[in-house]
This record gives C-alpha cells, sequence and structure tokens, in this order.
C-alpha cells in the first residue's frame, strides 16, 4: 500500500512537470522573437493555404491566453474570455491529440517524423549506455577492490581523460578515422539496403552504429567507471563488510553478496541525473554521424529553421528524459528498501 | 612530572588555509591539474603576443593557403580559410575560457543562492525552491540551450547567460544538502543560543562551510560550462563574429576538413577543449581530496603478518590441569602512519580465556583495546600488521593459519561483535537473511525448513519475535539491532564471542537488557565471552577477570577483585578513582591530568609515564618489563619490579 | 529568602509528527516532547536532570534556552516571565542562561579560531568597546575554565586541541557573557573517563566561585553523586521524581528511579545488587500510555495506575515522586 501511495505521488510529480515543460515549451516559442507561427507566414516556402492553415491551427487571430491579448505581459487584456479559445489552450488541445504542427521542410505531420527518430535514438542510447554501464561498472570494481595499485592509477587516469572529451569532438575523430578505414561515413543505414534481406540490413544497421556507440560509450564509461569506483571503495570501508568478513566469508562472497548491491544505489542515482547529459551527448553524436534521430532532428531544425520540427523534438527529448527519470526513481527505490519508509 | 602541554609540540600556526595547502601538495593530479589550468589561462591572457597572425584578418591569404598541413610557417597548419590554426587557436581559448568562466559564474551564484535559502530556511521555502530545482534538473540542458539560442540571437553575452541560467541545478542540490548538514551542527545551535540572528550565522557559519564544497563544485561547473559552448558553437550558434574552439570545429566540420584529410583542423582545437576541461577535472580531483577524502583502504585486505612457517599440530597439554581455551601469547601489532612511520599500536599483550570464563578488556581511547580483538581474527584494515605472537586456539595457531583455514574459524569458533551495531549490518539486506548468510557459511547443506527454525530460535533467545526477521536494519530500534546483533553470533555455537563495547551509545536500562542478556547466555551455552569496555562498573559485576590496557601496553591484568581491591598499577588505581561509584556518591572524582597518548606521538619508556604521579626517572626511559606477582596477578609497572 | 533563579509551570511542548508537503494536508499527530513540568532553581544551585532517550530532556533544554517556543505553561526567570519575550528581549535575556554541548567535536567550528569563537558571544551582544578588550575578556574566560596559559590559545584552531581541551573551550565560550545559569546537556559523555572528573570539577568550582546556577542533564546518575544538590528524573516528558542528591539515590520512591539506580553498574565485584532490569523500551511520545505513564512498564503496578495519572506525592517537603505507591515519611 504504502508502495502504490509511493508510486503515484512520483507519477503525479512527472506529470506536472510534463505540464510545465508543455507549457514552457509554448510560451518559449511564441516569446522569443523567432517566433514560429509568424515566422512561418513569411515563409517563401509556404503556400497561401499552407498559411490560412497554420494561421487556424495556431489560431493567430486568437487571444494568447486569458488575461493577455498579446504576449506583453504589461499589457492586460480581458480575463473572462473563454480559456478554450485562446492560443495556448489550442496548442496543448493540439498536442494532447497528437498534432504537433506540420514540419517545414519536409511538409509531413512532425510527429510521423519524429517518431521514427524517437526509435533510432533509443537504439543508439540503449546500445551505448547498456555497454557504458557494463564496462565501466566493471573496471570500476576492479578498480575499486585493487585501490591504489597501478591497475588502479591507470584505470583512473583513462577515465579521467574519457569524461574530459567533448563528445562532438570524439566522434569527429573516430569519423575521420574510420571514413578512412572502410566504415561508413554516416547515416543508419546504406542507401538501398532496404530492399535486401532483414538479416543484411540488421549488419548495415550495426555496421553504422559501431562508431557512434563507441563514441558514446567511452564518453559515459569514464564517469560511470569513477562513481563505481568511489561508490564501492565507500562500501567496503563500511562496518557490515567486516562483519561480513567476521562471518568467514570469502572476497568473492562479499563482494557479490553484500558490497555490490550497495555501491549500485548511487550509481542509479547518478544515471537519473544524468538522463540530460545523455540527450545533450546524443545530440552531438547524432548531428557527427548523421544519426537520423531526436538530436539531428533538433539539429535540423536550427539549421533549416524549422521551427515545428525543433519544437517538436525538444518536447520529445524532454518528456523521454522525465519518463526514464521517472523509471529509474522506481527503480531505485526498488533496490534501496530504507526509500520508502520517509 | 611536568605535564607536556600539546600545544607546545605543535609550533607551526596551523591556520586551515595552510592546512588545505598542506594536504592539496600532497596530492599529484591536484597539482598537475593546476598547473595545466594556469598555463592556459596564460595562453588565453597573452594570446596577441603569442599569435603569429591575426586570425581576425585576412591579409596576406591566398587560396593556396587552405587547409595546409602543419610547416615551419603555421606549426598547426591552416584552416578552410588559409588563417593560422595556431593563431586560431590562442584566440580561441580567450573566448572559451571566457564564456566558461562567466556562464559558470552566474550558474554558481544562482545556484549557491538557492541552495543556502532552501537549506536554512527550510518549510515552504525549501519545498518550492527544491521543486522548482526537480523540474530544472529533468529538462534537458543542451537541448534547451539549443532551443533558446536558436530562437534569439547566437550572441557571445547571450551565450553566457543561456549557459549561465541553466547550469545551477546541480550546484543548489549540493549547497542546500551541505547547508541542511551545517545547520544541524552543534556550533550552529550554540550561535542561536547566544542570540545570533540569521544573517550572522549565515556569514558565519553556514558559507565558510560550504565554500569549500562550493570550489569543488565550481571545477565542475566550470567544465561543464565550457563543453557546452563547445558544443553550441559546434552546433552552429555560436557567435558568428568570434572564434573560439567550439566555432573551429563547426568550420571543420562543415567546410570538410574530414574530405581534405585535414586531421589539424579537428585535432588542434579538440586539443585545446581537452587541456582545458582534463586541467579541471584534475583540479577538482585534487580539491576532493581535501574536502572530501575519502579513504583508500577497505576491509577486504588480507591482514598482513610476519612470515613464519606453520607449525604442526601444537604440543599436547603438559598437565591435565584444564587448559585454556584461548592463549594470546606477546601479541604484538604495528600500524602505518599516514607519514609513514610505524607505531606499535599493541604491544606485547598476552592473557587467556577458560571456558566459560568472561574477561574484561578494559581502556580509554587510543588504548588498542579493539585492535587487539581485530587482531585475534585477523581482521585489522590495510595500515595494520601483526610482527609478533600466538594466539592459540583450539589447537592451532591463528596468526600461521591460511587465509583460508581461518574462514573456517572465524564465527563458528570465535564470533564477534562490533561496536555500535547500526552500522555493522547491511541495510539493504532483511536481517533474517544475514542470519540465514551466517549459518549456511559454516554449515551449507543445512535445509531450508532447519534454516528458518534455526533462526526463529535465535531471534528468540534474545528476546526478539520471530516475525520480524523479514524487517530491514532500519526498521529495529537501537536496542534490537544489538540483540540481533547478538543473535547472529550465536548462530553458528562458538566457543568464543567477542563483545566490543556491546553498549556504548544505547540507554542505561537497554544497555542492563543487553548485559543481563550476555549473562544468561554465557550460562544457559557454557560460552565465554570477552567483553572490551571502557566502563568499569560493567567489568566489576560481570567478568571473572580483567585486562586493563594503556597506550598499547598491558598494565594490569588479574581477577577481578584483585584489580577492583588491590590494584598494583598506578593507572588501575588512578582510573578507579575517576570512576564514579554509586554505592559512594559523596566519592570526589579524581581525574588522571593530560590525555591519552596518540598513535603518532607515543612516549619513549613507560606509555603512563607523562601522567603518572609516582613515575621515576627511569619510567620514563624503559618501558617495564612483566611481572608476575603470583595468583595470576601481571602487572607492567617498574614499581612493583623486584629489585 | 530571595526568589528562585528559575521557575518552571506546566511546562508543556508539542512538535507535530508530520512535514509540511506541497499538495496534500498532513494529518496531525503530536510528539508530546514536555507534558507539564514543574520545578525551581535557586541560586548557585546544581539541578542533575536524569533520563533516557525520548524522556524530553533535550527539548527541555531548548525550551529553557528560548530556542523553541512552549506550547503551553511558564518559565520565570529572576522574576520575569520569558516565554512570550519579542526578539530584543529575548536577545537580553540569552546572555543570562548559556548552554554547553554534549560533543566537543561538533561544537565548535572548525574553521573558526579559538579566540574568534569564544569572543563571537561578545561581537553578537556588542559588549566590548574594541578589539583590545574583548581580546581581555576572552583570555579571562579561558583561563576561569582552566586553559593556562591562555595567549597560546587563542590563535590554535578545534583540530589542534584535545577532547578536554575543546570542551573547556565549549564553557569558557558560554562563561564570557557571564551568565547566572549554565544549561550543560551532558557535557562529559563523551570524554574519556579519565578527563569527566575534570570538566565535572571545573563546573563544580565556578558554581562556588560565580554563584552559577547549573542544569546538569545526563543519562549517567553516577557522575553527578558528589556534585549535584538536587536530582529530577524524566520519564517520557514529566518529571517523575526529585529530590535532594542524598534523597534520591539512597531513598528513592518512584519504581523508575529504583530501576535505574539498580542497573547502573557499580565498580566493585562484591557487591551483588538486586538488579531490576525494566522490558522493552520507551513508548514512543506519540502513544503516551493511559493512567500513569510508566505502568506498562512498571514492575509493582497496580489496577489504578491504568487509570490514574499520579500527581505528586510528598515525600519530605523537598522530595516528590509521581507514583501513587510512594510512601510519605
Amino acid at each position: 500500500m504504502k508502495r502504490t501511495r509511493f508510486f503515484l505521488k512520483k507519477l503525479a510529480w512527472a506529470l506536472f512537470t510534463i505540464a510545465f515543460v508543455v507549457i514552457l515549451n509554448f510560451f518559449l516559442f511564441r516569446v522569443l522573437p523567432g517566433d514560429p507561427a509568424r515566422q512561418g507566414i513569411r515563409d517563401p516556402r509556404m503556400t497561401k493555404q499552407s498559411i490560412e492553415a497554420v494561421r487556424q491551427r495556431f489560431g493567430l487571430d486568437k487571444p494568447v491566453i486569458n488575461c493577455f491579448s498579446s504576449l506583453n505581459p504589461l499589457k492586460t487584456g480581458n480575463c473572462f474570455i473563454n480559456p478554450f479559445e485562446t492560443q495556448f489552450f489550442i496548442y496543448a488541445a493540439n498536442l494532447f491529440q497528437g498534432d504537433f504542427g506540420i514540419s517545414f521542410h519536409y511538409n509531413r505531420p512532425v510527429v510521423d517524423i519524429l517518431m521514427t527518430r524517437l526509435w533510432n535514438t533509443v537504439l543508439l542510447i540503449g546500445a551505448g549506455q547498456i555497454l557504458a554501464i557494463i564496462l565501466g561498472v566493471s573496471v570500476g570494481v576492479v578498480a575499486a577492490w585493487k585501490a591504489r595499485t597501478s591497475l588502479d592509477y591507470g584505470a583512473l587516469s583513462l577515465s579521467l581523460l574519457a569524461w574530459s572529451l567533448p563528445t562532438f569532438w570524439l566522434g569527429m575523430i573516430f569519423l575521420f578515422w574510420g571514413s578512412n578505414n572502410g566504415f561508413p561515413i554516416g547515416g543508419k543505414a546504406t542507401p538501398g539496403m532496404s530492399s535486401a534481406p532483414l538479416s543484411e540490413q540488421i549488419v548495415d544497421i550495426l555496421q553504422h552504429m559501431v562508431l557512434p556507440t563507441l563514441t558514446y560509450t567511452i564518453i559515459f564509461m569514464g564517469e560511470y567507471m569513477l562513481i563505481m569506483r568511489s561508490s564501492l571503495l565507500d562500501v567496503l570501508s563500511e562496518d557490515f563488510i567486516l562483519t561480513a568478513k567476521a562471518k568467514g566469508l570469502n572476497t568473492f562472497q562479499i563482494l557479490k553478496d553484500h558490497a555490490l548491491k550497495n555501491a549500485m544505489l548511487p550509481l542509479v542515482t547518478v544515471i537519473a541525473l544524468n538522463l540530460g547529459f545523455t540527450m545533450a551527448g546524443a545530440i552531438q553524436i547524432e548531428t557527427v554521424f548523421s544519426w537520423p534521430g531526436l538530436g539531428q532532428a533538433i539539429y535540423e531544425g536550427v539549421v533549416r529553421r524549422d521551427f515545428p520540427i525543433l519544437q517538436g523534438a525538444f518536447l520529445m527529448i524532454a518528456i523521454s528524459v522525465i519518463v526514464a527519470n521517472l523509471l529509474a526513481e522506481l527503480g531505485y527505490s526498488m533496490l534501496d528498501p530504507r526509500v520508502q519508509s520517509d | 612530572m611536568p605535564l607536556s602541554s600539546p600545544l607546545e609540540t605543535i609550533p607551526i600556526k596551523r591556520t586551515p588555509f595552510q592546512n588545505f595547502w598542506r594536504i592539496f601538495t600532497q596530492n599529484r593530479m591536484g597539482l598537475v591539474g593546476l598547473v595545466a589550468l594556469i598555463a592556459i589561462i596564460l595562453v588565453a591572457v597573452f594570446a596577441s603576443a603569442l599569435a603569429p597572425y591575426d586570425p581576425y584578418s585576412s591579409a596576406g591569404i591566398n587560396s593556396s593557403d587552405i587547409y595546409q598541413p602543419p610547416s615551419p610557417e603555421h606549426p598547426f597548419g591552416t584552416d578552410d580559410a588559409g588563417k593560422d590554426e595556431l593563431s586560431l587557436f590562442v584566440y580561441g581559448a580567450r573566448v572559451s575560457l571566457v564564456v566558461g568562466f562567466f556562464a559558470s559564474f552566474i550558474s554558481l551564484a544562482i545556484g549557491g543562492s538557492i541552495g543556502i535559502s532552501a537549506g536554512f530556511f527550510g518549510g515552504r521555502t525549501e519545498t518550492v525552491l527544491m521543486r522548482f530545482n526537480d523540474i530544472m534538473l529533468v529538462i534537458p540542458d543542451l537541448a534547451l540551450m539549443v532551443v533558446i539560442i536558436a530562437l534569439t540571437k547566437p550572441s557571445l553575452w547571450n551565450i553566457i547567460l543561456v549557459i549561465g541560467l541553466l547550469g545551477w541545478t546541480f550546484t543548489s542540490r549540493i549547497v542546500r544538502s551541505q547547508t541542511l548538514a551545517v545547520k544541524s551542527k552543534k556550533y550552529v545551535l550554540r550561535a542561536r543560543a547566544i542570540g545570533a540572528g540569521n544573517r550572522h550565522i549565515i556569514y558565519n557559519h553556514i558559507l565558510p562551510l560550504v565554500l569549500p564544497l562550493l570550489l569543488v563544485n565550481a571545477v565542475l561547473v566550470i567544465s561543464a560550462a565550457i563543453l557546452n559552448e563547445s558544443a553550441l558553437s559546434f552546433l552552429g550558434l555560436g557567435d558568428p563574429t568570434l572564434i573560439s574552439w567550439g566555432q573551429m570545429l563547426n568550420y571543420a566540420f562543415a567546410r570538410g576538413a574530414m574530405s581534405a584529410g585535414a586531421w589539424w583542423a579537428l585535432v588542434v582545437p579538440g586539443f585545446g577543449i581537452v587541456w582545458v576541461v582534463l586541467a579541471l577535472t584534475l583540479l577538482g580531483q585534487g580539491l576532493e581530496q581535501v574536502f572530501n577524502p575519502r579513504t583508500e583502504s577497505h576491509h577486504l585486505v588480507e591482514t598482513k603478518r610476519e612470515e613464519r612457517p606453520v607449525p604442526a599440530v601444537l604440543p599436547g597439554p603438559a598437565s591435565s590441569a584444564p587448559q585454556p581455551l584461548l592463549t594470546v601469547t606477546n601479541l604484538s601489532i604495528e600500524y602505518t602512519l599516514s607519514g609513514g612511520s610505524r607505531a606499535l599500536a599493541v604491544d606485547h599483550v598476552s592473557f587467556t580465556l577458560q571456558k566459560g570464563e568472561m574477561l574484561g578488556l578494559v581502556g580509554e581511547s587510543g588504548c588498542g583495546k579493539t585492535t587487539l580483538m581485530l587482531g585475534l581474527l585477523r581482521l585489522l584494515p590495510a595500515a595494520g600488521k601483526v610482527v609478533s605472537g600466538e594466539v592459540d586456539f583450539d589447537g592451532h595457531d591463528l596468526i600461521a593459519l591460511s587465509e583460508e583455514e581461518l574462514r573456517d574459524v572465524r564465527w563458528k569458533g570465535i564470533a564477534i561483535i562490533f561496536q555500535g551495531a547500526m552500522n555493522a549490518l547491511n541495510p539493504v539486506r532483511t536481517v533474517g537473511d544475514q542470519l540465514v548468510e551466517a549459518i549456511r557459511q559454516h554449515d551449507p547443506g543445512k535445509p531450508t525448513a532447519a534454516l528458518e527454525a534455526r533462526v526463529s530460535e535465535l531471534l528468540d533467545l534474545v528476546g526478539i519475535s520471530a516475525e520480524r526477521k523479514g524487517d530491514y536494519p532500519h526498521q529495529y530500534s537501537g536496542g534490537m539491532r544489538q540483540r540481533a546483533m547478538i543473535a547472529m553470533a550465536l548462530a553458528c555455537d562458538p566457543q568464543i564471542v567477542i563483545a566490543d563495547e556491546p553498549t556504548t551509545a544505547l540507554d542505561v536500562m537497554i544497555q542492563a537488557q543487553i548485559l543481563e542478556l550476555l549473562s544468561s547466555l554465557r550460562e544457559k551455552l557454557g560460552l565465554s565471552i570477552i567483553l572490551v569496555t571502557h566502563d568499569l562498573g560493567v567489568v566489576a559485576e560481570m567478568c571473572d577477570s580483567v585486562l586493563v590496557m594503556y597506550g598499547g601496553v598491558m598494565a594490569e591484568y588479574a581477577p577481578v577483585d584483585r584489580v577492583y581491591n588491590a590494584p598494583q598499577h598506578p593507572y588501575t588505581r588512578e582510573l578507579l578513582k575517576a570512576f564514579p561509584d554509586l554505592a559512594d556518591p559523596g566519592k570526589k572524582l579524581s581525574s588522571i591530568p593530560g590525555y591519552p597518548p596518540r598513535l603518532d606521538d607515543l612516549p619513549a619508556g613507560c606509555r603512563f609515564a607523562p601522567r603518572c604521579s609516582v613515575a621515576l626517572e627511569r619510567c620514563s626511559r624503559d618501558l617495564p618489563g612483566i611481572t608476575d606477582l603470583g595468583e595470576e596477578h601481571i602487572v607492567r609497572c617498574h614499581l612493583v619490579e623486584p629489585q | 529568602m530571595s526568589e528562585p533563579l528559575l521557575e518552571v509551570v506546566s511546562l508543556k511542548k508539542s512538535f507535530s509528527a508530520e512535514k509540511p508537503s506541497l499538495f496534500f494536508g498532513g494529518r496531525e499527530r503530536l510528539v508530546r516532547a514536555i507534558d507539564g513540568i514543574d520545578f525551581t532553581l535557586e541560586r548557585g544551585e546544581v539541578l542533575a536532570l536524569v533520563g533516557e532517550s525520548g524522556c524530553g530532556k533535550s527539548t527541555l533544554a531548548l525550551t529553557l534556552m528560548g530556542l523553541e517556543k512552549p506550547t503551553a505553561g511558564s518559565i520565570r526567570f529572576d522574576g520575569q516571565e520569558v516565554t512570550q519575550l519579542k526578539p530584543a528581549a529575548l536577545k537580553d535575556y540569552r546572555r543570562h542562561i548559556q548552554m554547553v554541548f554534549q560533543d566537543p567535536y561538533e561544537a565548535l567550528n572548525p574553521t573558526q579560531s579559538i579566540e574568534e569563537i569564544v569572543a563571537e558571544p561578545l561581537l553578537v551582544h556588542g559588549l566590548a568597546r574594541n578589539k583590545h578588550e574583548r581580546r581581555m575578556l576572552v583570555l579571562r574566560a579561558l583561563e576561569d575554565s582552566g586553559l593556562k596559559p591562555a595567549e597560546i590559545y587563542l590563535d590554535r584552531y578545534p583540530h589542534q586541541l584535545s577532547g578536554g581541551q575543546r570542551q573547556r573551550v565549549v564553557i569558557a565560550g558560554a562563561l564570557v557573557l557571564e551568565p547566572r545559569l549554565l544549561l550543560a546537556d551532558e557535557p562529559v559523555s563523551m570524554l574519556d573517563v579519565s578527563i569527566r572528573a575534570e570538566i565535572i570539577n571545573l563546573l563544580a568550582e565556578l558554581r562556588q566561585s560565580r554563584q552559577i546556577s547549573v542544569v546538569f542533564i545526563t543519562h549517567d546518575l553516577g557522575t553527578v553523586g558528589y556534585f549535584a544538590d538536587r536530582i529530577a528524573v524524566m520519564y517520557l516528558g514529566r518529571i517523575v521524581e526529585i529530590g535532594s542528591t542524598q534523597e534520591v539515590l539512597t531513598g528513592a520512591q518512584h519504581p523508575y528511579t529504583r530501576a535505574l539506580l539498580s542497573v547502573i553498574p557499580v565498580p566493585n565485584p562484591r557487591l551483588r545488587r538486586q538488579r531490576i532490569v525494566l522490558q522493552g523500551e520507551t513508548p514512543n511520545p506519540i502513544d503516551i500510555p493511559s493512567g500513569c505513564r510508566f505502568h506498562p512498564r512498571c514492575p509493582v503496578a497496580v489496577e489504578a495506575c491504568r487509570v490514574t495519572d499520579p500527581p505528586f506525592i510528598e515525600v519530605t517537603p523537598r522530595h516528590r515522586a509521581a507514583c501513587l505507591l510512594a510512601k510519605v515519611k
């Protein structure tokens, strides 16, 4: 019962955060000078019909929100208008129905374009994070166990170096080296592969994934290794480890049954806190390797001034991070029995 | 005997800053980082002097200069516009560093203020601020920065502002938890108690304690700001009128450096970023060592001991008198201190333990009693080493056994209850689970049903309801946790139980309960117990014999009657005089001037001599030998030695 | 005879058990930390306040200091009511009553020098006219606390001092305002046995020379035997017995006091006493038992104890016990 209450509280908070982001998103794109709606209208690529469609969709003739007819906070308007007739409500209602607008560049609904992108990003980040966690944890455990030996110092130095590398730069270096050594120069698949048998397609995608995933893994592995090492060292100097040793357990048993679970807790917290950083990495890597994910969509949106894509991609990224954060918090609460009883 | 003032032995005035510098410079990483950082800052400051060309002008450049590899005229090569990479590099340093430092200044100011306000004022303020913090933490930073700058103008100040306004979320969390920690310290309570107001407390107490952590965090914030700026510039959102390293990489990427094979255009600016961030990271590691020192040793090391041949099973008893269960002979344990010097924490201690006997091991802080007990089972930390002596138990010398053989003896033969059961149990495993683990370790084949039954039996033995075996340690009260530890210690029917300060931090009545429990268990199960404590009253009431330790040395060892009624060692006498006696409430308590010796400052000669009121001259020169006064009464003191 | 220095009447302090939340209102559950305390303290008198964890002694100390506002009752210091003071008057009150803390390692700010620590109260109250005068007052306080020669301590830092020395600094910091009352909260329990007497003797001496009253909070009855004039025993927010040291130690009437006295270890191996070991633990102050709050654990409780909250019975004019079975002398 306590657990369901805990879960519901966390879920409610996640929803509140999403609402905040939606509101933020709306105001960002209206307040800042590059207002997409008005920009869109001036965009020479738009046909007369699409301009009218944009006007309708965004409700540009309607007041922005109750009490403010325009975005100038000093100029108040009528508070007693129908809230459903405001631009904000129209925007929110559209969002709720899955309508993220129409891309200026592709002339297709944003949500269609971004959904495939979303999965591509998840694929790349997923592979990268999993590898980073496995490698980071393993090296971290060994480094902590053999603390102060040359093995430890070596691992420590490499991890500090990995952590200090700019993500996009490492990607560029790999791309540069890779393109001269037979690796594909970007994208997710070689053009024309969609007609090939599935197994070949998969191999092709994997080939394209190698370098970006490698970049991702190296950057995050450094941090995870450092966290794992320090957290394990902390745990290994706790009294209950001495008790375990006094009970007659050997090193392997102690690590497995006592130390690791406790040491993983800070790591889970860090992974959760890092989710924003994870996305930052995705944006950079996808741009360098032209990987068709949400990150690249952001880049495209910037470069082409395709604001619907930019806005939609940002919203999707933010919501993914919020959801992932919620999952991580719930996961943590299942690992640490002390959490729910506060 | 003049009392040496402790302060006269520390001639240097050690202000906190000097302390800081001393510890900081011990860490090579921190120093390297600091030097590297200063170097690059100097490069940026003196850019105009260092750059061979002016990267902002295109004077003297023609098309053949594009993407030239490194050469004497252009040590770092040229870029896509024919400009000298070296010049670009040193000027680029300026922008990258300026953005990094200015933006992080904004972030630190915001984060620090929010953190301190939330932590100090608490209540609604804290809730609102922290919830806002949580939201901003979750929103992905770079994505938001990209959006904002894309919608506004990519100018230098814009970028600084955006990075600064979004980079405070980690800082505020750290500052808040530190503020909370400081707020709960007694010196803040004292400040309130003398009537200080909020401003005084924040300025004099909170800030000085928060600043070190803020400094450590600042390093991270600056790194993040620099990385963010380069990422933003790389994505095309940098200030187009300025050169930064990220901007250089943007041009390299967008203008075909890779297809032209111009690796220098990629490596040079990247190298700059890595240099700064790595320097900051190393500096951060160094600072962390000072402010958040972490022990780099842990319990999993094997206790070091002097090499010795494993004896065959020890010769049998010469007489038919009951042999002691445990015989410790001349055990000495050495510690290696942080400066590298070594000191004997336990110096030639010997004692025996009969079956069913309770021995009281008495002493104050630093006397070595815990070290002695850990040494028996070779559970010492990495700095400890057994240098001599024997521990004869059940026909084997525990010091000579291999680690594997010793594991069989641990818990099954001799179990130990550690000081402060609060942390002696694993917080993320149930109590029942940990009891089962102890049993299974020495009886692997035991069927599950029998295990469960035994666990219930053990809990019952110590007065805990068997239903609670599925609970976690934090769900038990302090007294219950201690009982659970006792239950666990009895799990394998050991012959000896070592109880190290089992009742410290417990209330008087709970202490009585625990002691009563130990007493009854001893009777019921025929246990032998070594009770480590500083409480002379407990020893008098419960123990059969007493070993008094001081400064790592055995001062007096005798049956309890003799120790209390005819103490021979001056320390024992003084200690008894200093201990309150409810049966004689009017007794004026005396104290012993000075304080117990520290391991890094052991006196030559008798360890107690500096505080002893009847010390002779030779006491401060020679460590006294062991004098046997008969009737099992052993003393180490020059005053009782036969002439 | 002049009026007492401190007069506490029906003092109560409760806390609510739930934290404030942003959205949902919490249910009110009260922790009755202090539930009706009465006692007086004369000038130059030492009162030992004895009790285990959960008895409310720390809350009592904080309330007497004005750091917590009582829920009910009154505290009169030197004839003046101090529970409803305005901030300026409260600050003035603080000059007269100072605290000595339990943990000498936590009671001193590691970034402040000894001089700064001891001078802090002077700065807060603006008591010295210049730096020189301040220094003189600091030196005097240090010397009165037994730290001689005081000069060498001025620019030292806490980490350079031993536990006993730090505790003396804490006392010096309390003395510098020349208070009339010292609240010592377990001042020696974290010190080595051989050093405790030093601090206790220092307090005894200060009481003599300066006529400072001391409220000595402790869980260890043994240490106060010769130092305290009177002893008050606390249980679950109330004083259950109060009397002169002699009367309480040798003629205790409350079963709780008797139990405590019987289990405190005595360093005499020949004295095998009859120990009254109470079962269970002190209940949570949220759920105070009905009737006499001690009855669930009382070895001699009778039927009436379950329903009647016992008033104080006067055993002698100065010795009172809140037990239905207490015998009047």
